[in-house]
């Protein structure tokens, strides 16, 4: 049962095409996973509709549209809409189908260190980092705060943390006030996206800060 | 704290919103009245079953100022709110058969296409990328879904059920049958065993006349 969800801002931003790409593709999956918010985002858009059809911007020259209206209409075909193949990826030996959302954002190579897996989405939103993020079984990541914010969406598999465990599409979003340390209890596949690197926190994982930035 | 804030943080999206937009959609659904509303779908159907030129103008007309606004509003600028016009009803007609009138409204399924539209021309200008990803990130969320509700509510409006009942019988069964029991208009041609034209045709007349009963009534 999924427990985290967007909130209700997030939500409203995304319905209205107001959000970095990042932030909308882990929407859209979400969605995908989480009928609860797939009505919920319906609604939205439906009220998003009624206020666009209330406005009108001032009157203009309405002969100038005819000649837009016959370029357009110029060609008779239509747009065809294939049905995306489904795109899958293999690490560490696992098979994932990806959402659709991501069929055409680029993946960089997979970069190991131990059990985790990382490979970099290309969506340019500047500082933002998006991230698909494999944990094998028993894997974890060390105890950390976020300097800015963190967002996982659990795509696939089981982890834990101190203060839950989390079921695939859970939408956790997490600042700087918080501190955990996820352990993968299945293997798993996570959409990450977080604005600055990890601070790792304890111990010898201290040293380790400069991986922040390569994992996140 | 850390649960308390994350508390607040991930809450499930329900509650006093969910009566905010039930409350919305009842105001605003009398923005649109049926007729209009079957104005719309009318409009569509012809564009999409005969690339009708007239009937795509119409369309374009009807929104084009709403289309203008919304674009002012998010780019502060005339000429991309131009380009958000001209690029978001290109996509109408050449998207209009992907339209499917028994999952949802016209209004709605438009509103789409211009925020697919407009993120992707405001995702050009902030990071220089050209991917249009809109159509991936919103693909199955766009008038996919069994939605028919907003259209039925219009239809169910008492007023309306009245005229209905005055229909022909035959034009008020493949009403009935498209509206009110949501079936295809494939599904009610083998139902009533009479060709796919035939439903078409009976539903366009139908559609007329309650639009010119409708018309009576509200002008």
């Amino acid at each position: 049962m999924i427990k985290y969800h967007p909130s209700e801002q997030i939500l409203q931003s995304y319905v209205q095409g107001e959000l970095c790409a990042s932030l909308s593709v882990a929407v859209s999956m979400h969605i995908d996973m989480c009928p609860q918010c797939q009505r919920l985002a319906h609604q939205f858009e439906t009220s998003c509709a009624h206020s666009f059809i209330g406005e009108e911007s001032d009157p203009q020259n309405e002969d100038s549209w005819d000649d837009l209206i016959a370029q357009i209409t110029k060609d008779a075909l239509f747009d065809e809409r294939p049905a995306p193949a489904p795109l899958e990826i293999e690490v560490k030996g696992e098979q994932f189908v990806l959402p659709s959302s991501l069929h055409n954002v680029g993946l960089s190579g997979w970069l190991k260190l131990g059990k985790l897996s990382r490979s970099r989405l290309d969506l340019g939103d500047g500082k933002l980092h998006a991230s698909l993020l494999h944990i094998e079984k028993g894997g974890s990541v060390p105890q950390h705060t976020h300097k800015g914010f963190e967002l996982t969406l659990l795509l696939s598999g089981e982890f834990k943390d101190e203060m839950d465990n989390y079921v695939p599409g859970d939408f956790i979003m997490l600042d700087g006030e918080h501190e955990h340390s996820p352990v993968a209890t299945e293997s798993c596949l996570c959409f990450t996206l977080a604005d600055d690197a990890l601070h790792f926190s304890q111990g010898l994982s201290q040293l380790f800060n400069p991986i922040g930035k390569l994992i996140y | 704290m850390i649960e308390k804030s994350r508390q607040q943080s991930t809450e499930t999206p329900q509650g006093s919103v969910m009566k905010d937009v039930a409350a919305t959609q009842t105001s605003e659904q009398r923005l649109l009245s049926a007729e209009q509303q079957a104005q719309l779908c009318d409009w569509m159907d012809r564009i999409a079953n005969q690339r009708d030129r007239k009937a795509f103008a119409c369309l374009f007309k009807w929104f084009a100022p709403k289309v203008l606004h919304l674009g002012r509003q998010r780019f502060g600028d005339a000429s991309q709110a131009q380009e958000l016009l001209q690029e978001s009803m290109a996509n109408v007609w050449r998207k209009a058969h992907l339209f499917n009138s028994e999952k949802g409204a016209v209004t709605t399924w438009i509103y789409t296409l211009v925020r697919n539209q407009s993120f992707d021309m405001l995702r050009k200008m902030q990071t220089n990328r050209e991917d249009n990803l809109s159509e991936d990130i919103w693909q199955q969320h766009s008038n996919e879904r069994d939605d028919s509700a907003e259209f039925s509510d219009h239809l169910l409006d008492r007023q309306l059920v009245e005229y209905v009942e005055k229909l022909p019988e035959e034009q008020k069964n493949v009403v009935k049958g498209i509206y009110f029991q949501e079936l295809s208009q494939e599904e009610l041609a083998n139902q009533l065993g009479i060709p796919l034209g035939t439903v078409k045709s009976r539903l366009r007349l139908a559609l007329g006349k309650l639009k010119a009963h409708m018309g009576e009534h509200h002008d």
